[in-house]
This record gives C-alpha cells, structure tokens and sequence, in this order.
C-alpha cells in the first residue's frame, strides 16, 4: 500500500477523496468541435484503405497534431504545465490509452490490434488506479489482458488466413483487412458523437448534482483500506443476488460457448483424409497405426455426424 | 493546474468510445470488430469508475464488474461464432455475410 504514495494522496488513510468538478469551463466548447474535425479528417486517412502509405501517414500526422493541440489548450486554460504530483500520470495513462485505441482500430492485421488493446487496457487499468479502484484494475488486467486476448489471439490464429494476391497495395493483407468500409461515412458519425459529447461534458457538466459522498457510512468505517473492501462488502451486501447470477451467466456462456464450437476439431489437413462408411462400424477397435486419423469413428452412419465433418 | 476532475475521466471514456465505435463500423475483419466492441467496454467502464468516485459509492465499479462479466461471456460465445462462420465460408470477412441483410 505505501508504494502507491505516488499517486497523490494515500490510498490506506480511511475513505480516498472525492473526485470533484472542475471550476469553471475547463476549454471552450467550439475549440473542441473544431479539433474534433481535424482528429476525424485524420482518422479517415489513417483507417487501412487502396491507398499508398503516405496517405495515411499524413493522417496519423493530422491526428497526432489534433491531439497535441488538444493537450495545449487545455494546460492553457488551466494555467501552466502540470507540477509533479497533480495528475500528471493522468496525461501519460489517457495519451497511452487513446493511441493504442486509435492503433487498435486502424492497424491492418489482427495480431498487431489485439497487441495494442494489450497496451490499452494495461493503461486503462492505470486509469482505474488514479480512481482508487485498485481491484478494478487488477480485475481489468487480469480477465482483459490475461483471459480474453488470449481467446483472441487463440482465435487469430485458428483463423489465420492472411492470403493476400500478393498486389503492392495490399502488401500480402486479405482483402478485409486492408480496405476498410466507409471510412468517410463513420468517422463523420464517430466525430461529431465525440464532439457532441466532449461538448457536453465540458459544458453542462457542472450542472450535475454531486450527492453527499457515502463512502464514510459504507462498510466499517476506519477498518477500510483502499476500496477493494469496500467494494467487496457492498457486493456481498446489496448485490449477493446479481452476483450469484453473474456466475450462472459465466458458466452458461461457457456451456454455450464449447456447444457452439464443439466441432473445432475439425481443421483443413484432415478433412479429406477421413472418409467414414459403414465398414467403419463393423472394423477393429485396435488402431492400425499411430495416426490419430486411422482411428475409426463408431456409432454414426449420419453424414452430419461424424466426427470431421467437411467444413 | 487544477486537480483531476471528473470531466478530465468523462472525456477519455466518451474518446475510447467514439474510437470503437468508428472501428466497429469501418473494420471488416470479425475479430477486429469484437475487439472494437470490447474497447467501447472499456470506455464505459472508465465513466462508471469516475461516476463510482464522484458519487463516492461502490455502486458504479460493482457494475463495472458486472460489464467485465458480459465482455468476458460476449467475447467466449462470439468468437465461438466467429470459428463456425470461418469454418463455414473460410472467411473473416463480414461482407461475406451480406446475404443476412435480407
């Protein structure tokens, strides 16, 4: 716990502090809108498309800029660089964050997107931490980073299919990886919904009613460290019912899950060297080889049954 | 420089948001799309957390828990799905699919 005296205030002293408005508007909301076109002008050259790299490496330009104009602005409206030990990790966590989405949606191949939602989520969890929700963050790391980009990466692989034509532009990529769809089209959506909301939050936010904080009143008071307690004992106390259901939901979802993939074992080498038919009932149970693919498939005269089905 | 505040949390999460959403409906590879989905997740959990803090409950990272639940259930059975339609048509792409457009 005294590691993390670094993240401003510690985190073993009682109920962490509040996390508070902003006084005042923090930049002007037109600034935002404006940045925003220049970040979606960006992103549609940066999103993978029929089109040499110097397109989009002008597009990453315009975005880091929007980006970087973005920062500036704000440290002008809030007076100054920050001093160290007031949110600075903030800047670096949120930068690493964005730029790994950014990469993770216009990377061309999959393995490189699922690598830098890897980075993402490590600087999400980061996020988490600067909010006092340590187990949040250890839970982030552990079932994003660890669990479910696995299954992703297991998945990427399984389905490995990278055939490109081998044409300059599409530098060995399958067609669907390299040309996007509506690049233009989405990222008008994407951009004004991102302004649209930065809008909002830099602009009525202070309209929000902060309630009286309850952190004090929950749980057992000074025995408290950190929130992870905290957050265990209001599960265990308000929401024992949601959570027994999130368990059933788990363990349905992997019921479901090894159903609908039940057939995995099929796989491209071995479909067309295993042929059953009827003799195949009636032959010994004594392998004749040590290849798996010898080794008969009883019980099943349905087609659609058997155990390597054809694709 | 002021302290953090909970607009400076706010805005991450409403840009990791918009930054999904832009690859969920441009990408055309089937996993990337599920990835992109799983970073609109990730968006919102970073505006439950601040809401979590600025309310000063437990109530928004409980819910987080919740979300991290269904991304985990959402991503077993659809990348199951994903391994049926490769199997299928032997494609990640999702204009292979067109057809369901009716």
């Amino acid at each position: 716990m005294a590691k993390l005296h670094m993240f401003g205030n510690s985190l073993s002293l009682g109920s962490p502090p509040v996390l508070p408005l902003a006084d005042g508007n923090l930049i002007q909301p037109m600034v935002v809108l404006g940045l925003c076109i220049v970040a979606g002008i960006g992103t549609v050259m940066l999103l993978p498309a029929r089109q040499d790299s110097s397109v989009r490496k002008l597009g990453g330009t315009l975005l880091t800029l929007a980006g970087l104009l973005f920062v500036v602005v704000i440290l002008q409206v809030t007076g100054g660089p920050p001093q160290a030990g007031v949110g600075w990790e903030f800047w670096i966590f949120s930068g690493i964050a964005i730029v790994g989405a950014i990469r993770v949606v216009t990377h061309p191949r999959p393995v490189y997107s699922a690598l830098y939602f890897i980075l993402t989520v490590f600087a999400t969890a980061g996020l988490f931490i600067l909010m006092y929700a340590e187990f949040m963050a250890a839970a982030l790391v552990l079932i994003y980073a660890g669990a479910i980009l696995v299954t992703y990466v297991f998945v990427i692989m399984l389905a490995a299919s990278a055939q490109g034509d081998g044409k300059r532009p599409l530098m060995g990529l399958a067609e669907y990886d390299a040309v996007s769809r509506e690049p233009f089209f989405a990222s008008c959506i994407g951009f004004i919904l991102m302004g649209v909301l930065l809008f909002l939050i830099f602009d009525r936010a202070s309209g929000i009613v902060q309630p009286a904080s309850d952190v004090a009143q929950s749980g057992t008071g000074a025995a408290v460290h950190g929130s992870t307690q905290a957050l265990g004992e209001y599960l265990f106390e308000n929401q024992i019912v949601n959570l027994e259901l999130a368990g059933l939901i788990l363990t349905v979802a992997m019921v479901g899950a090894i159903v609908i993939a039940r057939r995995r074992v099929a796989t491209a080498d071995v479909d067309d060297a295993f042929e059953p038919s009827i003799e195949t009932i009636n032959a010994t149970m004594t392998p004749l080889s040590d290849d798996p693919r010898s080794i008969p498939v009883y019980g099943t005269t349905n087609p659609r049954q058997k155990a390597f089905p054809q694709n | 420089m002021t302290q953090l505040a909970l607009e400076h949390f706010l805005a991450v999460g409403a840009i990791m948001f918009v930054i999904g959403l832009i690859g969920f409906i441009t990408r055309r590879n089937l996993i990337v799309i599920f990835l992109c989905t799983e970073l609109m997740f990730q968006g919102v959990a970073i505006n439950l957390i601040a809401f979590s803090r600025y309310v000063g409950n437990m109530a928004g990272q409980a819910f987080v828990i919740f979300v991290l639940v269904i991304a985990a259930s959402e991503a077993s059975l659809a990348l199951g799905l994903v391994v049926l339609l490769f199997r299928t048509k032997n494609t990640l792409d999702a204009n292979a699919w067109r057809d369901l457009r009716g």
